[in-house]
């Protein structure tokens, strides 16, 4: 199952996921409600991942923390980084800079992956991590990574 | 209602709902919420979503779904035909002192369920007429949102806080898919 905010940067991996039938994608209006949908959806034997921005994680911190890290549910959330090396909007890098010790003070494993050689060995132990440790992990899609935001 | 669920999984928000469900009839298909307020509509959601054979009711309330109204549109597109929203609209934030919520000052949440795009909406504001909403709502294709307006009142129980052991009993009992 996976849950999203639209993005920019990971747009045409959401465009092939919504349509390869093995994926319910479910579009969401704000990212908390992703949080509290994969949950749902892991209650009823489905694994998920919620794709989103940064900021959205801001969108995220009570459902992640009473309801995902506090029930053992567990989730992957690939998060596009904002406010970090390229940004080009002030408002993003409060959030941005404060991203991996947010996710850190919650307990939430935090992985940056920076490079297209590193993807298969990362999301491949991040998702062991996430389902057989039965904790929510996040995956962060540096702008090394995926070139950025293009509309600015 | 319960007796009318069968093997219903059932959601409750956090707050009355959970302590009047868990008064009225612990059963292992119940997930109790304790937190995440406004996001028990999201999670009945994933879970209608993930598990189509399965009727999924979520007992939500008028100060948690003021929280995540967005939410109701998301149910809307996704249509989940197994997914029943019964909100019990009590006018107040009750554990927290009963300090009153925006559907006392003009707020509809049927009518902005409806304009979010649920078609099947009912309102009932009497035991008859929510077991008639009920009946329906549990029988025929949903989504399904149910508007019951109830007074306040203080629930003394409560159930043991223990989102682990709610988890596991949850997921033994609804099964695999």
């Amino acid at each position: 199952m996976i849950a999203h905010v639209p993005d920019e940067v990971t747009s045409h991996l959401l465009q092939r996921l919504s349509a390869d039938p093995a994926f319910t994608v479910v579009s969401c209006t704000r990212e908390e409600e992703g949080v509290a949908v994969l949950a749902g959806g892991y209650l009823g034997g489905q694994k998920g991942a919620l794709i989103l921005q940064g900021s959205g994680v801001g969108n995220s911190l009570n459902a992640l923390a009473s309801l995902a890290v506090a029930y053992q549910l567990p989730m992957l959330l690939l998060v596009s980084e904002r406010g970090r090396l390229g940004e080009f909007n002030p408002v993003q890098v409060p959030f941005g800079r404060a991203l991996p010790r947010i996710l850190d003070a919650l307990g939430i494993q935090f992985f940056s992956i920076s490079a297209p050689e590193e993807i298969d060995a990362v999301v491949g132990g991040a998702s062991e991590l996430a389902f057989s440790g039965l904790v929510p992990v996040a995956l962060g899609l540096s702008t090394r990574l995926t070139g950025g935001k293009t509309l600015k | 209602m319960l007796p009318l669920l069968g093997g219903a999984a059932v959601i409750s928000n956090l707050g009355r709902n959970t302590y009047d469900l868990y008064a009225a009839g612990d059963r292992p298909q119940n997930f109790y919420m304790w937190g995440a307020m406004g996001c028990a509509v999201s999670v009945g959601l994933g879970l209608a979503l993930a598990r189509p054979a399965l009727r999924v009711v979520v007992l939500d309330g008028d100060g948690s779904l003021l929280m995540n109204l967005g939410a109701l549109a998301t149910v809307a597109a996704c249509r989940p035909p197994n997914l029943v929203e019964v909100l019990f609209d009590n006018g107040a934030y009750e554990t927290t002192g009963g300090q009153p919520t925006h559907t006392t000052r003009g707020a509809d949440l049927a009518a902005i369920a409806r304009g979010a795009g649920i078609e099947r909406v009912a309102t009932a504001s009497d035991l008859e007429g929510f077991a008639r909403a009920i009946e329906r709502a549990l029988r025929d294709e949903g989504p399904w949102f149910v508007l019951a307006r109830v007074e306040q009142a203080t629930s003394f129980a409560r159930a043991p806080r223990r989102p682990i052991s709610v988890r596991d009993r949850f997921i033994d009992a609804i099964g695999p898919a």
